[in-house]
């Protein structure tokens, strides 16, 4: 019913809570709002682009300092979608009031409380939970989920699936999560197949290698590997240890080496060398050039054959406290439209239409 | 697979001839020889469709040319679905030139159908985009019905249904429409769910795809306030499927997005 001026102020408030009309103006206010947003996002995407890697709370607050002008239209339009969803919360309890007359129109009304689950879910993850990754975990490896305390997941097996010419196919992780040092769930973790555990969503983004060691061939000796941690003992008694490998270097002008990168480009091998007679020598190998004067001298004439890789996976690890209550509200939409095609028909046959 | 689809391009360029010359010849076998040349189109197309989601092991729509081919499919469906229904006669004249558009768009375009990637390769995508397809093809026969609403309007020919039954129609699409586009959202945002870890993404194509269903469910009450309908109810129509329009192709073609079909 429309509000009168014979209505008390609570009985205006509600008819127009429950208005309509209301409705539709908020409606198409967020929808020009939204329009001319996004074409800003659009040409600012330095400014938007880091929105679905963080909480819409903590976005907005950075981007509001940086530039108001233009995400101003994000709070407007948020407050249009929740004066709707009060709206649409209005005409439920309405229309709950007058279940017994018309329950024909449960599909209709199970779609109106699957809208309001969702703002509330929406906006409940604007500002709970969190967003991180991506992770760099090494089969083994365990990650402690800092904002989670207590909880950790650990990467237990990592298989990369590749096509016969080389195009990644799948991630194949073998992942669990950990509470209070004890695990609580298994699962394997696959492209569109993440581990989901109340709110937490554990996801498989990419995955990469990363330079181990290296096979070398050593006159007299044949292939030996070598990576950070190798010790080789020598005949005469000395040893030769590998401290460090970096994949990619450079000298600088004072002939110390300088890492420029995580890919394999010009990889180069600290190294200690213990002599028979006590003395030692530490330095760095760039296996590009020859072995350094030092390893010559003790016939170490070790020659790089090829790298070795350890695949790693690189995970994305959100929460979103509200998902549960979005998931409610998916489910309530679905049974309301299929509901709702049947009634349709049945609704207009008893020519049946509300009041505006 | 070319043949076949000139075949089929010439079916529909020959049933809405049939409707054309209904129009200045009025002879009913006209009008069902029209009907039957669109029959004969629709089931070729299904089965076409058939075929290639055969071959290919999942539902083709990755590439432009799958989806106008798919929408125009729709669209040539759910006109049979209101044909049969309401005998809505001449309107398919409209209806049938605008699914022309949609496969002379699809016909220049490659059909060759290409490997799925890994992340497309689940059956949430085949939901998402069926419903997303079928939605645009109540949204373009609403569109349609709408044009012809405020034609008749002007024109009151007899030759199209009167304009209670054209808005009746046009809600009926609405509102199908909008059920369908709601399905393509839930299985959209669950995919995104398990692709990316959140349900709502602010990509621009999302953002619009979102507007759209705000839009269509402003339309679902709009046919309430008695001014509006009608009229104004046929420019909402014609409106909505504007912005479906810029959804589904101007933001390929005119911006960039990180949407997985894109
Ligand atoms: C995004 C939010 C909303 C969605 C998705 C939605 C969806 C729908 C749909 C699909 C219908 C069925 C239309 C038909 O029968 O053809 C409907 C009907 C209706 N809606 Fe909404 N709606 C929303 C918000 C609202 C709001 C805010 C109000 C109240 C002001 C409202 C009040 C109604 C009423 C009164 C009906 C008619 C039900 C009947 O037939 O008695 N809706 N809505």
């Amino acid at each position: 019913m429309p509000p009168t001026t014979d209505m008390t102020l609570p009985q205006r408030l509600w008819s127009w809570g429950c208005s309509l009309k209301l409705a539709i103006y908020v409606a198409s206010l967020a929808t020009l709002l939204i329009m001319g947003g996004s074409l800003t996002m659009h040409k600012h995407p330095q400014l938007f682009g880091p929105m679905d890697d963080m909480l819409m709370a903590d976005w907005l607050a950075g981007a509001w300092q940086q530039a108001p002008q233009r995400v101003w239209w994000i709070p407007a339009s948020a407050l249009c979608l929740v004066i709707f969803a009060i709206n649409t919360l209005c005409c439920l309890i309405d229309w709950l009031l007058k279940i017994g007359s018309r329950w024909r129109k449960t599909g209709e009304y199970l779609i109106h409380t699957g809208f309001i689950l969702l703002v509330i879910a929406y906006g409940w993850n604007s500002f709970a939970g969190f967003r991180s990754g991506p992770h760099r975990l090494f089969p083994g490896e365990r990650l402690e989920l800092r904002p989670m305390p207590g909880y950790a997941i650990q990467l237990e097996e990592f298989t990369a699936e590749l096509s016969d010419t080389g195009r990644p196919l799948d991630m194949i992780n073998r992942l669990s999560l950990w509470r209070d040092e004890a695990p609580i769930k298994e699962r394997e973790v696959r492209i569109n197949q993440p581990l989901t555990h109340g709110g937490l969503v554990v996801l498989a983004t990419s995955f990469g290698r990363s330079l181990t060691g290296f096979t070398f061939h050593l006159p007299g000796r044949g292939l030996l590997d070598l990576a950070p941690g190798s010790r080789l003992e020598l005949d005469d008694g000395g040893s030769l240890t590998v401290l460090a490998l970096l994949p990619n270097v450079r000298r600088t002008s004072a002939d110390q080496v300088q890492p420029i990168g995580d890919q394999l480009g010009n990889p180069a091998l600290q190294l200690r060398l213990q002599r028979a007679d006590g003395s030692s020598w530490q330095g760095w190998y760039l296996l590009r050039e020859p072995p350094p004067r030092e390893l010559r001298a003790v016939n170490l004439h070790l020659r790089p054959m090829e790298p070795r890789f350890r695949d790693y996976s690189l995970l994305t690890i959100n929460r979103d406290p509200g998902s549960g209550l979005a998931a409610a509200g998916a489910l309530c939409m679905t049974f309301g439209v299929l509901l709702a095609f049947v009634s349709f028909y049945a609704k207009r046959a008893r020519g049946d239409r509300p009041e505006v | 697979m070319k043949t076949l689809l000139y075949l089929l391009f010439a079916l529909y360029l020959c049933s809405v001839a049939g409707y054309l010359l209904r129009l200045v010849w009025n002879r009913p076998w006209l009008a069902r020889l029209a009907l039957g040349l669109v029959m004969s189109g629709v089931a070729l197309q299904t089965g076409l469709l058939g075929w290639r989601w055969w071959q290919a092991g999942y539902l083709p729509v990755t590439n432009l040319f799958s989806t106008l081919f798919f929408f125009s499919w729709a669209l040539a469906l759910i006109y049979l679905y209101f044909e049969l229904r309401y005998k809505i006669g001449a309107t398919g004249l409209f209806v049938m030139l605008l699914n022309l558009v949609l496969l002379g768009g699809a016909l220049p375009r490659e059909a060759q159908i290409s490997p799925l990637i890994p992340s497309l390769d689940t059956p949430l995508f085949t939901l998402h985009i069926l419903f997303s397809f079928t939605g645009y093809a109540f949204f373009a026969m609403a569109f349609s019905i709408g044009v012809l609403y405020l034609v008749q309007s002007r024109l009151q020919t007899r030759h199209l249904p009167d304009k209670l039954l054209l808005r009746r129609i046009n809600e009926e699409s609405i509102f199908l429409g909008f059920g369908l586009f709601t399905l393509c959202m839930i299985a959209g945002s669950y995919w995104a769910y398990v692709a990316w870890g959140y349900w709502f993404s602010w990509n621009i194509k999302s953002v619009w795809s979102c507007l759209v269903w705000i839009f269509y469910a402003g339309m679902c009450h709009a046919k309430f306030v008695r001014r509006w309908q009608g009229g104004v109810y046929a420019w909402l129509s014609i409106a909505g499927f504007a912005v479906v329009l810029f959804t589904y192709l101007g933001i390929g073609l005119l911006l960039e997005s990180n949407h997985p079909l894109e």
